[in-house]
Formats: C-alpha cells, sequence, structure tokens
C-alpha cells in the first residue's frame, strides 16, 4: 500500500500538472510578496513620518520659546517637557557651543553627533535629570508607573554601566544650532517603532511562508487528482492494449471534465469497437461467402479428377488444381482462424497447461521433419511451466515457430526449445542456428503475408508467424526476438498462470 | 464394406453441395436421403433407421448441434457428423468426438467425407475386444505395445505405435490427414505442412522397408490407406 503511495507520489511531483502549479505558486508568491514588501515599506515609512513631524512639531514650538525668552526661558520649557509625562517618549538636550548640557533628558551632547544641522540617529539612554528639582524626581516615578518608559525605568547611572551600545534605545532627533551658537536637540524613542517595523515584517514573512506551504499541499493535493485520474485512463488504455476492447475507463460520476473527456474516451472505444466488428462481420461473411462456392469448385474437380473417360494428362492437370486449391483454402484457414483467434472468444476456455507437455509433442510430431533436414531438435528446461491458455493454439503456436525453425534455420544445424521459469513467469524460446533474420525485420515479419526476402521461394504462405502474434496476444504473452548468434531465438514470455 | 444397413441422412441446405455428397454417397453405395433444414430433420431422422447423419452446421432454422441433440433425446443413437466452416468450430463442436459424433470443416474433400463416413458407420457395428491386430503379415501388439512384420520386431515410438494402429483399425479405408491429427495427436487443426507426410513416411519406411510388399499407400490429395494386397 504504501509502494503504492510512494509511487503515486513520485507521479504527483513529476507530472506537469504540479510544475505548471510550482510555476503559478513562484509567480503567485512573486506578486504577494512584493505586495507585502510594499505595506511593509509604506506602514513603516508613514509611522516614521508621523514621528518626523510630532519631532518638528516639538522642535518649532521650542525654537519659538527660544526666539520670545531666549536661553533660560528654552531651559525653562525643556524642563517643564521633562517633567510631563505627555512627553514621556520625547528626548531634549541644549547645550551651549562648546557642547556642555544646559538642560535636557541626556546626560551629556551624544559625542557620536558631529553634524550642526538637520536629522541624526543615535543610541543614547535618557534618564530624569538629578540636577533638577525634587517635582522633577516625583515627575520620573509618575512616569515610571503611567507609561512605561523603558531608557527611564532602568534607573539612574546605570546606564553607562551596560557595556551593549545596542541595548540602548534607538533615538531620532532633530539638530539645529542657533545663530548664538547654542545647540538644540529634540528627539523622541524610536525603538517601539522599530519593533513595530520588525512586527509587520515578522507578519508579512510568515503570512507569505504559510501561503507558500498551503500552496504547495493545495497543488499537491489537485495535482494528486489529477494524476489519478489520468493514472485510471493510462491503466484502462494498457488494458485494452493487453487484452482487449471490451474495458471502458471507469466514471466517477462527478461530472467534472475528467469524467467528460472519459466519457468521450469510452464513447471513442464502444465505436471503435462497433467499426471492429463491422470489419471482422465483413470479413467473416466474405470468407464465408467464397468459401461455399470453393467447395462446391472442389467438388466438381474431384468428381472430374475420379471421373472414367479421363486421360492420365488431364488427371495430372486436375489433381494440380486441386492441390493449388487446396493451398488457396489453407490460406483462407489460417485468416479466419487468426480472425477468430482474434475474437477472444477463445479465452473462455482456458485451462491450466503445461506447456512442457505441449512442446513435447510438437517436438515429437516434428521430429519426423527435423530428421528429414538432418536437423537436431531438442527440448531442454524445466520439467513443469504451467501456463494458463488453450492447448491447441499454443501447440499450433510452438508448431509454427518450429516449423520456421526447422525451415530456416541451418541443415544440419539444431533447434532447441527451452521451457524455463523466469521470475515466476512461464517462458519458452524456440532458437535455430540459422541466418537469423535481421533486426530491423524483427517488427515486420509478425505482419500477414509478410516474408522474408531470402525465403520468399520456399513454401509457406506468411501467415505463421501472424498466428503465433494472433496466440501470443490472445494470451498476454509478450514476443522477443533474439540474435542466438548464429541464428533466431524467439522467446515467448507468458503472464503467470490463475490458479 | 461394413455389411449391414448403409442408410444415410445427408443434412445440408446449399443445394449444389447436397446434390454433390448425394451423388458422392451414392455412387461409393449408401443409400441416401436429402433433408433440406433442421425440422425435417428431425422428422426424418426419428423416423428412419441410419447409418450415419450428417449435418450442416449452419442451417437455415435450427443450429445443427441443436439438432444433434434433439434426436439423441428422441432416442435416435447414429453416429453424427457435425459439417462446420472453421470459424464455427467451437468447444461444443470439438467436444463432439466425446460423445462417439465426429466433425468436418468446410471446404471438405469429398474422399475425406467419405472416410469419416466409414469411420463413424464401422463403429457402431464392430465393438471388439482384441489384443493382437493383424494386417497381412504385420502383427500388432495392442497389450505390449510392439508391431511387427513376419515375426520381425519393427521399433517404433509410442506415437508411431498409435499411428499405426489407428491406419490399421480402419484397414481398407482411407485416412485423412486431417482424421490422423486428429485421432492419433488430438490436435483439431490442421498445422498447414507437409508435416503428417512427413511422420507417415518415417512410419513407412519402417514398416515397409525391404518387405515383400507394401502395406501403407498414399491416396492422392487426402491421405493413407492401409491394406494387404490381394
Amino acid at each position: 500500500m504504501s509502494g503504492t503511495l510512494s509511487v503515486l507520489l513520485a507521479k504527483t511531483l513529476t507530472s506537469s500538472t504540479f510544475k505548471q502549479a510550482l510555476i503559478a505558486i513562484g509567480t503567485f508568491g512573486m506578486i504577494v510578496s512584493a505586495l507585502f514588501g510594499y505595506v511593509y515599506l509604506s506602514t513603516s515609512s508613514y509611522v516614521r513620518s508621523r514621528s518626523d513631524r510630532g519631532i518638528m512639531t516639538e522642535y518649532s514650538s521650542l525654537q519659538g520659546a527660544y526666539e520670545r525668552s531666549g536661553r533660560d526661558g528654552l531651559i525653562d520649557q525643556i524642563q517643564q517637557r521633562i517633567a510631563d509625562s505627555n512627553f514621556a517618549n520625547n528626548v531634549y538636550m541644549l547645550a551651549d557651543p562648546s557642547l556642555a548640557a544646559l538642560a535636557g533628558n541626556l546626560r551629556e551632547w551624544p559625542p557620536t553627533i558631529t553634524a550642526a544641522n538637520g536629522w541624526i540617529e543615535f543610541r543614547a539612554r535618557a534618564f530624569s535629570s538629578e540636577v533638577e528639582t525634587g517635582s522633577r524626581q516625583e515627575n520620573a516615578t509618575n512616569q515610571e508607573s503611567g507609561a512605561p518608559f523603558r531608557f527611564h525605568r532602568n534607573g539612574k547611572g546605570s546606564s553607562e554601566a551596560l557595556p551593549n551600545a545596542a541595548n540602548r534605545p534607538l533615538l531620532r532627533a532633530m539638530l539645529q544650532t542657533f545663530p548664538s551658537g547654542d545647540r538644540l536637540l529634540v528627539g523622541r524613542d524610536i525603538s517601539d517603532l522599530d519593533s513595530f517595523a520588525d512586527q509587520i515584517k515578522m507578519a508579512v514573512i510568515s503570512a507569505a511562508a504559510l501561503l507558500f506551504v498551503i500552496a504547495g499541499v493545495a497543488s499537491i493535493l489537485v495535482t494528486r487528482r489529477t494524476v489519478g485520474r489520468i493514472e485510471s485512463i493510462n491503466a484502462t488504455s494498457r488494458a485494452i492494449m493487453q487484452s482487449g476492447l471490451d474495458q471502458r475507463i471507469p466514471l466517477r460520476g462527478t461530472h467534472d471534465e475528467w469524467d467528460r473527456v472519459a466519457e468521450n474516451l469510452n464513447l471513442m472505444l464502444d465505436r471503435i469497437e462497433t467499426l471492429m466488428g463491422e470489419v471482422r462481420q465483413v470479413s467473416d461473411n466474405v470468407a464465408h461467402d467464397l468459401r461455399t462456392p470453393l467447395t462446391r469448385m472442389r467438388g466438381r474437380l474431384e468428381k472430374a479428377y475420379h471421373g472414367q473417360r479421363i486421360g492420365e494428362d488431364d488427371q495430372a492437370l486436375i489433381g494440380d488444381t486441386i492441390a493449388d486449391l487446396d493451398a488457396v483454402l489453407r490460406i483462407f484457414s489460417s485468416l479466419t482462424r487468426i480472425a477468430q483467434i482474434e475474437t477472444e472468444a477463445r479465452r473462455g476456455a482456458f485451462r491450466t497447461v503445461n506447456l512442457v507437455e505441449i512442446a513435447g509433442e510438437v517436438v515429437e510430431l516434428y521430429d519426423a521433419a527435423a530428421e528429414q533436414e538432418g536437423t537436431r531438435l531438442t527440448v531442454v528446461g524445466d520439467r513443469e511451466v504451467l501456463v494458463t491458455g488453450d492447448r491447441d493454439l499454443i501447440f499450433d503456436a510452438i508448431a509454427n515457430l518450429v516449423d520456421n525453425a526447422i525451415k530456416h534455420g541451418r541443415a544440419g544445424g539444431q533447434v532447441v526449445v527451452a521451457n524455463e521459469n523466469i521470475d515466476g513467469k512461464p517462458v519458452i524460446s524456440i532458437a535455430d542456428d540459422g541466418p537469423g533474420i535481421p533486426a530491423h525485420e524483427y517488427e515486420q515479419v509478425f505482419k500477414r503475408f509478410y516474408r522474408l526476402e531470402h525465403s520468399r521461394y520456399t513454401p509457406g504462405n506468411g501467415l505463421g508467424l501472424s498466428l503465433v502474434a494472433a496466440v501470443a496476444h490472445l494470451h498476454g504473452a509478450r514476443i522477443e526476438m533474439l540474435d542466438n548468434s548464429p541464428g533466431l531465438k524467439l522467446k515467448l514470455w507468458f503472464s503467470a498462470p490463475v490458479r | 464394406m461394413t455389411g449391414g444397413h448403409r442408410r444415410i441422412l445427408v443434412v445440408e441446405d446449399d443445394p449444389e453441395t447436397a446434390g454433390q455428397l448425394v451423388e458422392s454417397l451414392t455412387s461409393n453405395g449408401y443409400k441416401v436421403d436429402l433433408a433440406t433444414n433442421g425440422s425435417d430433420a428431425l422428422s426424418r431422422g426419428a423416423a428412419g433407421d441410419y447409418a450415419v447423419i450428417t449435418i450442416d452446421r449452419m442451417l437455415p432454422d435450427i443450429d445443427g448441434i441443436a439438432v444433434m441433440r434433439q434426436l439423441r433425446d428422441d432416442g435416435i443413437a447414429a453416429p453424427v457428423l457435425i459439417v462446420s466452416a472453421l470459424g464455427e468450430v467451437d468447444d461444443r463442436v470439438r467436444g463432439l468426438r466425446a460423445g462417439g459424433d465426429d466433425y468436418l470443416v468446410k471446404p471438405f474433400s469429398f474422399v475425406e467425407l467419405l472416410a469419416r463416413v466409414e469411420a463413424l458407420g464401422r463403429r457402431s457395428d464392430t465393438i471388439v475386444k482384441e489384443t493382437i491386430l493383424r494386417v497381412g503379415d504385420l502383427a500388432l501388439d495392442l497389450v505390449s505395445r510392439t508391431a511387427s512384420r513376419r515375426g520381425k520386431d519393427i521399433l517404433l515410438f509410442p506415437r508411431e505405435f498409435q499411428l499405426l494402429e489407428y491406419l490399421v483399425r480402419n484397414e481398407g479405408r482411407v485416412v485423412s490427414r486431417a482424421m490422423l491429427l486428429q485421432h492419433v495427436w488430438d490436435l483439431h487443426f490442421d498445422p498447414s505442412t507437409n508435416i503428417i507426410d512427413v511422420y507417415v513416411g518415417r512410419v513407412r519406411r519402417k514398416v515397409d522397408g525391404q518387405q515383400a510388399y507394401p502395406l501403407i499407400h498414399t491416396v492422392r490429395g487426402v491421405g493413407y490407406s492401409l491394406r494387404a494386397p490381394g
């Protein structure tokens, strides 16, 4: 069971449907990724620009205070803001031209900042200034309990102790140098923005990943369904090739396009079966209609042959005519017989037979003929090789092969009939050591009336191997032709007998 | 030749074939009645006492085998020869042999038909248990399965002995190749080669070689006949 499952899975993964599904998933995935990427970028830039606008507003208001009431007024404003929990996320720093801190909630002017104006980003820890009044301290406590302000909560003094700068929050600030040389820095902790962007990024990536997985699983399921249906069509096709036109593709009753394909194929098979039946009927009728006048003709000739007032010359003439007529009738019989075998009506009479026995009888029958040609005819191999089939037909097929081998083999050579069970399959092979057949004619020789150039003038009608092919087909046996170097070896691979 | 009654019922719907059959059988000393369809065959068959009945398989009304079965049910014991086209040779036809009847495939030679009719007609009146068969100076020991001429053993393979036995049992009658295939090899088809001739040729060399007179004779176009001279 697991074997067939893995085969089905392998067929699924190698099927063209699955490849197409993969291409679709790939294209779709790229589009979705681009879309998600755009969402991510625009979201994060929107968030950032909002935060930048906030900083700008704050900066403008402080700049206004500086212009109105000078450095002291600004310091006042800054201190008020530091104390106010509404501004808890903000950082402020006012420094004199020598970069000494005048006010703000940073310990010192960030040393990494070299620019005089513009936007900067840096890592630093804000604190609630100790140089401030007691009320600042209270407010700082409020801030702690109110809005969680990470760099504040971690306490005083410990900030420098932290060796890893990356642990400090990321700040984004607007920096401006006043004409007096004083520098004002207004900024905001954007760590939260950063983590928000990270979260969006994670969401986008996991959504995309999930999408790929779901699409992959879905395409495997869909492909398996398709492959399953195609496999059932394939299996039926193989069965038809092997055993005949009576097989039909099973419908699932889903009325989908697969059922319609199966329906149409079945209708096509019906039509082919009907046509073949008609052709067979026609040839049967022709054979039958010709047989009756031929029978009469033969009767008259025979009457003439045995007539009282007939000269010896006439008698010989009539005798030869009868012989020729018999040859014609034999070809007819062979054709009718092949046609009859191909109708497969005889499969009903199949029983288990031993190839070795049949081969033995054939060899016994042809023993005298082989002796006449000086050919050594032998049977080798296993004692019991059982097949399910029609004894007469198998006899006929083997007889034809042995007959051919003796006729077309080397005079004074040998013909070996071997019976074997190979991997549970009954096999009979007939080998001669004559000139053999060129490999490119292997297929041809099974055609009706086909004769190799060099054997065109030897007796026979070119129907023997057609009959062998028909018998083999009826028994589901495979014919293999091999170079016996020298000579031809023909193997019939039967299927294991039905118990 | 066989003694007793020699009346034959021919059931055949084709007028010319029927005419030829009747003529051929009549000229060989049989008294022939003709029926051209199945129901006619049934009424004639039940009324007359026939040595052999030949029935065409394809009749306009009833299947030839059905006619035969009906005759059997009516208590008619006469052996039946079913004449059948090759395509109609199925298991039912092949099964006839078991019932003591026979079949012949169309087209057939009339000599072949005569040979069959002779063999069937004989069956009904000679059922003698013998252990040694003799023809001229040839003796067949059916128990030890050995053959000899003038007391000198002839070395034969089992199948060759069978063939010779069949010829001896039909002494003086024509035995066709198809009959040999059917009775000696149990084959119901013609391998369409001269294989039987080759086989008989070998038996003939063993039996007739260096003898005072030949026993096995070839009947041109048909088969063989074994008979002692005189």
